[in-house]
């Protein structure tokens, strides 16, 4: 329809500008911290200096002498009053079947805190600055436990425990695959690659901190929440059922701009449910926002996981088998997300785009005195992917095989689809042969010699990394309402409680409205993130488009059908006499017409109305192959991404400028992974050393000068009506794994093979120079 | 408290701060003008850069009282939604932002940059955002957008 119509440059297909960025150009976005209201309090906390101590005792008193301060929340005030831990990840196991051990996550650490970090008392005042100054007199007398940071020292016989339940500090544990199969396998090999591999920890950093205005209604009774979050449902639903024990209706969760979530700004957090618990008690607004350095202690962490990788092959290059064992790290609390990434998310796509005949897949998740770990952009999939394709890259090496052979050797191939993976995973499509093909065209892979000499003419090393992958997107919540309302005044207003967070989702919904209604753009206006309009799952797992995009498109359609009947009785013409076209309804062959608005005008409430629940069949699988070039200065083993390409298999595309945009903004953050950021904690001390954004290096904008990025929408996902497939974290999945076989292959040039397989992200200078002075 | 008289967006402002009040809550808290966001305190995410007498400055990083007498300009001295500068628009054009968290301290160090260099080179622009963090875009199209901004601009000069 879109092609015929005046409008069809604003629907799906087409890069349209944004309707989100004249606000945001100019300022005038509204997060939560530009919001005040009168008479709001604002509240800071104080947190635990140690990463495991007893609170002995927390003295407040002259804290609450101090000018302008109203109240100071310990642990115990809130455990006597009721309030509740936050759920635990239920449903997993320990070895042997023992159920899941972690120690209670409770919105203040009442009896001993575990982590650096870990929110110990709120401190409420009329100012901030009233606030902070109160908080340096709130004086805790702490007894500090023994403790450890590093899951290769929590595992170690003896090391001290986060939570007794939890011997040898595993708070779960996750198995797949065929033991005995798989040794077989193994056994019967030409060829064994083996590595031992570490996903380094890393904060997630969207640029808006969090922060929460907590207002409560004398009259009502009900607590107006605004907040940044992708999941205001979901926020709610935990606030008030797990933690506070109140209904759902009595709580309000209102979202405005949203400066970035990447995963981090899922569910709730401790803090937010502190915010609210304050309001109600106070009866007056509440204010908290959060600083950097809130950020580094105490949002949920990404990744962070060990793992020893083998892959068994045959003589041709045929993997025969894959052995994993890994421990992820998941901090003092291991949180339902955190736990449910490392040990379903992540495992799901272990395997990838390739035909691996057998698996022995063992994961355990540990538990340290670290900040608790959630989901961050890729959520396990970036974990996953990584080892597979750091092991096809040393198998490429081992034998002697061009690195993009040796992945087509194994990939699944479009015949095979449906195709389920060992761990029972069904993916609908994929002509993974078809991507890799392409990118390797497209980064002209045959003129890296020719490169590789120009490099090497100005000092400099150069090297290519290839990194084919897939993902599987959903958030595993399938279905998702929207509502549609053609409103009397001139205008299509379309709810769904999907949340914008920066990623031009509003745009590509009202694009699809475009599709269905052919009216301008500017007559489409998207609502979000009010849970009084309505309640679903939220944003995460790159689910949005094509679950509530899907949602739409049905709504949209229903909503012309019942205008159609509509029309019927107002030009009184049976309904299939009438042809809907750009706003208007035309009695077929006559001249005779009513606009869509005029239309909504003469109805009983001035309006056409549909109320639309859409579910979808299953998952998306994007996926791709991305490559990369470094060069390397042999003097100080700096890395500079000299080249970057990618074919992307995404599905049908609503709007490409979009879709392009979260590939390369995702990809950077998979590069940082490679290149940069890094939670250090300290060992002896247990003190986070990565604290601020001058410690935890970030990139900045001289990481990347150009990326030439290709969509491929000719394999259109089968479990949607639209044939999207999710794209958020695609460009961060396949980002990392090819930077780092990058600079492998610089340093394995400059003969220092060993070293070059050992490296480690991220792959600072001093980690390369020492790599390229092992040479041998 | 001290009095303090500046120009902001050129109008002119007298107001009571404390000693230790930022400019960046001066701007935010002081003056509601809610555009230059607050994304670090360590002064590294330029996401609170303003113009004070036309040179780039974090307004987290500068106390109220040393802007007195001076002229400060913010992302609201720019365009409107419906009317927006060629800065802006070259943003919207080359996909520059996503969340627009950034977005008005990537402007700003932008307009510092075209004022003393109206046909930068990659490299200069580089320096003038090396201050400003992104987390969404990965930098590319800001780049563009800022080569655009300045082809459109000497196009009207």
């Amino acid at each position: 329809m879109n092609a015929e119509t005046n409008y069809g440059r604003f629907g799906s297909g087409h890069s349209v500008q944004r309707i989100e960025d004249p606000t945001l150009v100019t300022g005038k976005g509204v997060f939560v911290d530009d919001v005040s209201v009168p008479g709001q309090l604002y509240l800071c906390f104080l947190r635990s200096p140690y990463p495991h101590a007893r609170i002995v005792s927390i003295d407040a008193a002259a804290a609450l002498a101090m000018p302008g301060v109203v109240s100071v929340v310990t642990g115990a005030d809130l455990t006597a009053a009721g309030v509740k831990a936050f759920p635990n990840a239920a449903g997993f196991k320990r070895p042997g079947g023992e159920p899941h051990a972690s120690p209670p996550r409770l919105c203040l650490a009442d009896g001993t805190a575990r982590f650096v970090g870990e929110a110990v008392a709120a401190i409420v005042a009329k100012s901030r600055d009233e606030a902070y100054a109160a908080r340096d007199a709130v004086m805790v007398d702490y007894e500090e436990l023994p403790m450890v940071v590093a899951t290769d020292a929590a595992i170690e016989p003896g090391a001290a425990l986060v939570w007794p339940q939890a011997t040898g500090n595993v708070c779960n544990e996750t198995l797949y695959g065929n033991v005995a199969a798989c040794d077989a396998a193994f056994a019967a090999a030409a060829h064994v690659v083996t590595l031992d591999l570490v996903n380094q920890r890393l904060v997630a950093n969207p640029m808006e901190p969090r922060a929460v205005l907590a207002v409560p209604d004398a009259q009502t009774g009900r607590l107006t929440m605004r907040m940044s979050t992708q999941m205001p449902s979901g926020a709610r639903a935990t606030l008030c059922d797990a933690i506070l024990g109140i209904p759902q209706d009595k709580v309000r969760v209102v979202v405005g701009d949203v400066g970035g979530g990447f995963g981090m700004k899922t569910g709730l957090y401790p803090e937010d449910a502190v915010v609210a618990w304050c309001a109600l008690k106070l009866g007056q607004p509440v204010k908290w926002t959060a600083d950097r350095s809130d950020e580094f202690l105490a949002t949920t962490h990404g990744r962070d996981l060990l793992s020893k990788a083998s892959l068994a092959l045959d003589a041709q290059g045929k993997v025969l088998g894959f052995r994993v064992s890994s421990h992820a790290n998941v901090g003092a609390y291991a949180t339902p997300t955190g736990v449910a990434i490392q040990l379903l998310i992540g495992p799901w796509v272990t395997t990838s785009i390739y035909d691996i005949p057998v698996i022995d897949f063992r994961l355990r998740a540990v538990l340290t005195n670290t900040a608790p770990t959630g989901a961050y952009r890729g959520a396990g999939r970036p974990e996953a992917i990584y080892i597979i394709e750091r092991l096809m890259d040393a198998a490429a090496r081992r034998l002697g095989i061009d690195q993009a052979d040796l992945r087509r050797r194994n990939m699944i191939r479009p015949d095979q689809m449906p195709f389920k993976n060992p761990m029972g995973q069904t993916y609908d499509t994929g002509a993974f042969e078809k991507m890799t093909t392409q990118a390797v065209e497209l980064a002209d892979w045959k003129g890296f010699d020719a490169r590789l000499a120009e490099s090497k003419a100005r000092g400099k090393l150069r090297g290519r990394g290839i990194a084919s992958f897939l993902e599987w997107t959903s958030g595993n919540a399938f279905e998702e309402r929207v509502t549609v309302k053609v409103a009397g005044d001139g205008y299509i207003e379309i709810f769904t409680s999907t949340q914008a967070m920066g990623q031009g989702i509003a745009t590509c919904y009202a694009q699809l409205a475009v599709d269905t209604f052919g009216v301008p753009i500017d007559k489409v206006r998207i609502i979000q993130g009010d849970t009084d309009r309505g309640v679903g799952f939220g944003s995460a797992g790159s689910r949005s488009l094509f679950t509530a995009g899907s949602a739409v498109e049905v709504a949209a359609k229903k909503t012309v059908d019942l205008a159609t009947q509509l029309a019927g009785d107002a030009l009184e013409v049976a309904p299939s006499d009438i042809e809907y076209r750009e706003g208007s309804f035309n009695i077929v062959g006559t001249d005779r017409s009513i606009g869509l608005f005029d239309l909504a005008a003469r109805q009983p409430e001035q309006q056409v109305f549909i109320d639309s629940t859409t579910k979808v069949d299953g998952p998306s699988w994007p996926n791709g192959c991305h490559i990369c070039e470094v060069e390397v200065d042999p003097e100080t083993g700096e890395v500079e991404v000299s080249a970057y390409a990618s074919v992307n298999d995404v599905g049908r595309v609503v709007n490409p400028m979009i879709v392009i945009g979260q590939l390369d903004g995702g990809a950077i953050q998979g590069i940082g992974q490679a290149l940069c950021e890094e939670v250090v904690y300290d060992r002896d001390s247990g003190q986070l050393v990565t604290g601020s954004l001058s410690d935890y290096a970030l990139p900045r904008v001289d990481m990347v000068r150009s990326f030439k990025t290709r969509l491929d929408q000719s394999v259109p996902c089968k479990t949607n009506p639209l044939g999207v497939k999710g794209v958020g974290e695609l460009g961060t999945i396949g980002a990392t794994p090819a930077v780092v076989n990058a600079v492998v292959d610089a340093v394995w040039r400059h003969g220092s093979p060993e070293a070059a397989l050992a490296m480690q992200m991220p792959l600072t200078a001093e980690k390369v120079w020492q790599a390229l002075v092992a040479k041998r | 408290m001290t009095r303090i008289n500046l120009n902001v967006n050129g109008q002119a402002v007298s107001h009571e701060v404390e000693n230790r009040t930022l400019l960046i809550e001066l701007l935010r808290e002081g003056l509601g003008l809610t555009g230059s966001h607050v994304g670090c305190d360590s002064s590294q995410c330029g996401c609170c850069t303003v113009l004070v007498d036309d040179q780039t400055v974090k307004a987290c990083t500068m106390l109220a009282v040393q802007a007195d007498g001076s002229k400060v300009s913010t992302i609201e001295s720019m365009g409107t939604p419906g009317n927006l500068h060629p800065i802006q628009q070259a943003f919207v054009e080359c996909h520059g932002l996503q969340c627009g968290y950034c977005t008005p301290g990537m402007i700003m160090s932008t307009a510092a940059l075209l004022a003393e260099h109206p046909n930068p080179t990659d490299a200069q622009i580089e320096h003038a955002l090396e201050g400003n963090l992104c987390r969404c875009t990965g930098y590319v199209n800001i780049v563009a957008s800022v080569r655009q901004a300045a082809a459109e601009i000497n196009k009207t000069r």
